[in-house]
């Protein structure tokens, strides 16, 4: 193996996610080569600040309000109410938004319709297809000037089809 | 992400066949995970609250459709995530905040390195920079790490979470590493590798 082979394999060979058939002969060059072991150690470092934040504080009682919630019938769908199908919720929502603060009406209402126009995330295969959609909607609407990377669109532009497939399998 | 599956399974048929009480057990198992999770995408106690609560209700209402095609955790690691971005969302995370300067994108190569945090820092001081640089981060980049680095999820799974392929996953961890370190240098130049 040499380092243009070595090379793209580090990210997977550091997350765990090469097969041992991958995984030796990369090691083995690692060992020969202080160019391609210092990339490596690079590699690592970034791990390093992602540190385990320790437990969490759950709020006394909250599984069983939980659960007495959902026997309720409470659904959890509070964000996610389409003005047609849940008008009255939907609306009070948007009306709330709207009147909050009145110097942020105009973004209010573009953020309302951007919702609107949103599927609705009603199942799981509406979860799977629609997760991948959100990012972007996040990111469209948080967009830069400049955008992404030019790659990012002929990168990324083929997975929806598959996400829509994988989607449609399950 | 697996974690006793066939227990998950049998609560789930539980509930499904009206035994409420199983309920809370599946919340009890997952909910420090899930609370885990969600402060990775906000510090707001409340929200946090608010958004796990949310995903077991979903998950409650939606698990007739639940197929056992993947674990119960996957699933629920879904709506999570998904409430999560649908929150985020809603709440217009602000537009200052995911601005990235010009330059920025065309120092996409992993050329600058960072340096360790331990030697110097305590956890808490650690996490709290690493939470606001992700911050600034695009949410499609803040999403793979948060998933690949806090919560250790393997390709296939965030393939999966997000529906997209691994040859994505790669290229996308791939480019978040690099945003994030590059988004540290410029926020602390002190931890660039000198
Ligand atoms: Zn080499």
């Amino acid at each position: 193996m040499d380092c243009r082979e070595a090379r793209p394999l580090v990210p997977g060979y550091l997350d765990g996610e090469l097969s041992e058939a991958q995984a030796a002969p990369l090691r083995k060059h690692l060992l020969a080569c202080p160019g391609c072991r210092s990339i490596t150690q690079a590699g690592k470092t970034i791990a390093s600040w992602f540190v385990d934040e320790g437990p969490v504080e759950i709020p006394a009682g909250f599984a069983a309000r939980v659960a007495r919630r959902a026997l309720a019938g409470d659904t959890g769908e509070r964000w996610a109410a389409p003005l047609e199908a849940d008008g009255d919720l939907g609306l009070r929502g948007f009306v709330l938004q709207l009147t909050a603060v009145a110097a942020a009406l105009v973004i209010a209402l573009s953020i309302g319709f951007r919702t609107m126009s949103l599927p609705r995330t009603d199942d799981l295969r509406a979860d799977d297809f629609s997760l991948e959609s959100a990012l972007e909607a996040l990111d469209e609407m948080n967009r830069e000037p400049l955008g992404e990377p030019s790659t990012s669109k002929a990168d990324e532009s083929p997975e929806l089809t598959e996400a829509d497939e994988e989607g449609r399998r399950e | 992400m697996e974690q006793a599956p066939e227990l998950d399974a049998s609560l789930v048929r539980e509930v499904l066949a009206g035994n409420q009480a199983s309920f809370q057990l599946l919340v009890e198992r997952y909910q420090a995970r899930l609370f885990g999770l969600t402060r990775h995408y906000t510090r707001n106690a409340v929200e946090i609250e608010d958004i796990v609560q949310d995903t077991f209700l979903k998950a409650y209402s939606r698990l007739p459709s639940f197929q056992h095609q993947s674990s119960f955790y996957t699933w629920l690691y879904r709506i999570a995530t998904n409430t999560i971005l649908d929150f985020l969302k809603r709440k217009g995370r602000s537009p200052i905040h995911a601005v990235e300067d010009p330059e920025a994108a065309t120092l996409e190569a992993p050329g600058q390195g960072i340096v360790r945090p331990d030697a110097r820092l305590e956890r808490e001081e650690i996490v709290e920079i690493t939470h606001e640089v992700l911050r600034e981060l695009p949410e499609i980049f803040r999403t793979v790490l948060i998933m690949r680095e806090f919560e250790d999820l393997a390709y296939q799974e965030i393939a999966d979470t997000l529906g997209i392929s691994i040859g994505t996953v790669e290229s996308r961890l791939f480019r978040a590493r690099a945003r994030f370190k590059q988004k540290l240098i410029q926020m602390y130049p002190d931890f660039a590798q000198a």
